[in-house]
């Protein structure tokens, strides 16, 4: 697949929302919603409260499409952050279990190969993670990975590897820091 | 704004972000994120700078496809159009509000209904507030019910050199719920947290104190409060 003409499709799709063009969200619909409802379900773990937050993603796409900068913006990554903050509020918000298992270190970083996602980043920007991803520590990484998969708070991540509460922030702002450092050498 | 974390070697301002974007914030510390976010560009950039650096992790979830019947769910529950609120020229309009400090709040009260009805009927009915203190209607919001966005206007509110205004929700419970900041040049449009909502009701009050720069350090107000007003129907 070309993802460069999947992405113009997303971002053509969503600059005609604001004019109240329907067909043009279900466009945007089609193309996203399989990767934003596995997404969703990743951190809510039910389905029907995924495809209820899904149903809000959508609506609040349908309110905001204006919002969306084309030019400051992946149209996947914004698509994406609704989806992942509606399914966090929601996970916070109810009184479902968090996922507290242990992280699933068979999908580590260091065992598994960049995924070329089309509606997503280009392959580049995928290898360019994972290789910042791959030079953090193991249990940094982990905690990372229970954050942005499973929408873990500093708390839940305590508990879940068993390390106290200031220990699991140091950990997580190191590994932020090091990304950062890794990702944009220059600045 | 140039303090850097001594846990982390990165801005304050910027680790917040990070971790606003990564998710692992809970409670008050995610919705004072969440508002920082929504009014301020500088923090709204490094937010998505980091939900940008993040995002080619997602590819790794596998993709679920929907239930055929989602999409008629979402299409049914759309607005017919996509704008939202009043023309922002004359909502923001600082001179027209200005105008309302010598109003009464009905009066007030009055002018608003007039406007929404000149421009989109909102499809729940919205719920206004006079935010009155010493005699002064010191701020005018406006709240729409279906969005959670309360529109807050400056009408005889002065700057304090030192202070700035935080807007508070305190519902039925007493405990005042902290909102976001407030300007006294212009209209500044707060989304109430899904979470809130629920205590957005009628009679629920909205109050402005007076806190340091960059909000109420403790989530509960700090500095004196100002004004206040209950929301009320048009």
């Amino acid at each position: 697949m070309d993802l460069d003409a999947n992405r113009s499709l997303i971002a053509a799709a969503l600059a005609r929302i604001p004019g109240g063009d329907k067909a043009a969200l279900q466009t945007v619909y089609r193309l996203t919603s399989a990767k934003l409802l596995g997404v969703a379900l990743r951190i809510l773990g039910d389905r029907s409260e995924a495809e209820d937050v899904l149903q809000e993603v959508y609506v609040t796409v349908w309110r905001k499409a204006a919002d969306f900068d084309a030019g400051r913006a992946s149209p996947m990554t914004w698509l994406m952050t609704i989806a992942r903050n509606r399914a966090i509020d929601r996970l916070r918000a109810g009184k479902q279990s968090r996922r507290m298992d242990p992280i699933d270190e068979a999908l580590d970083v260091a065992d598994s190969r960049p995924i070329a996602d089309g509606a997503l980043e280009t392959s580049q920007d995928n290898a360019r993670l994972y290789g910042c991803l791959g030079q953090l520590a193991r249990d940094e990484r982990a905690a990372l990975r229970g954050a942005f998969f499973d929408g873990n708070t500093y708390e839940d991540l305590a508990l879940r590897l068993s390390v106290p509460l200031g220990t699991m922030k140091s950990r997580i702002r190191r590994a932020l820091l090091k990304l950062k450092t890794c990702l944009e050498p220059n600045i | 704004m140039s303090d850097t974390s001594a846990h982390s070697g990165m801005p304050a301002d910027e680790l917040l972000a990070a971790e606003f974007a990564l998710g692992v914030l809970a409670g008050a510390e995610r919705d004072a994120a969440a508002q920082r976010a929504a009014r301020e560009p500088s923090f709204a950039r490094m937010v998505a700078a980091w939900e940008e650096r993040l995002a080619p992790w997602a590819a790794e979830i596998a993709e679920v496809a929907p239930s055929p019947a989602l999409w008629d769910r979402i299409a049914a529950a759309l607005p017919d159009t996509p704008v939202r609120g009043l023309k922002p020229s004359l909502w923001q309009s600082l001179t027209f509000w200005r105008g309302l400090t010598f109003a009464t709040g009905a009066l007030a009260a009055a002018c608003i209904g007039a406007l929404i009805y000149i421009g989109n009927i909102p499809r729940l009915a919205p719920l206004i507030a006079a935010i009155d203190g010493g005699g002064h209607h010191h701020f005018v919001a406006t709240l729409d019910a279906g969005s959670g966005a309360v529109a807050v206007t400056p009408a005889a509110f002065a700057a304090d050199a030192t202070r700035v205004p935080e807007l508070w929700l305190i519902p039925a419970d007493g405990r005042p719920r902290p909102l976001g900041l407030l300007r006294a040049d212009r209209t500044v449009t707060i989304t109430i947290p899904r979470d809130l909502m629920p205590h957005a009701t009628r009679d629920a009050v909205l109050a402005v104190s007076l806190e340091p720069q960059g909000g109420s350090p403790t989530g509960q107000p700090t500095g004196p409060v100002i004004a206040s007003g209950k929301l009320t129907l048009l």
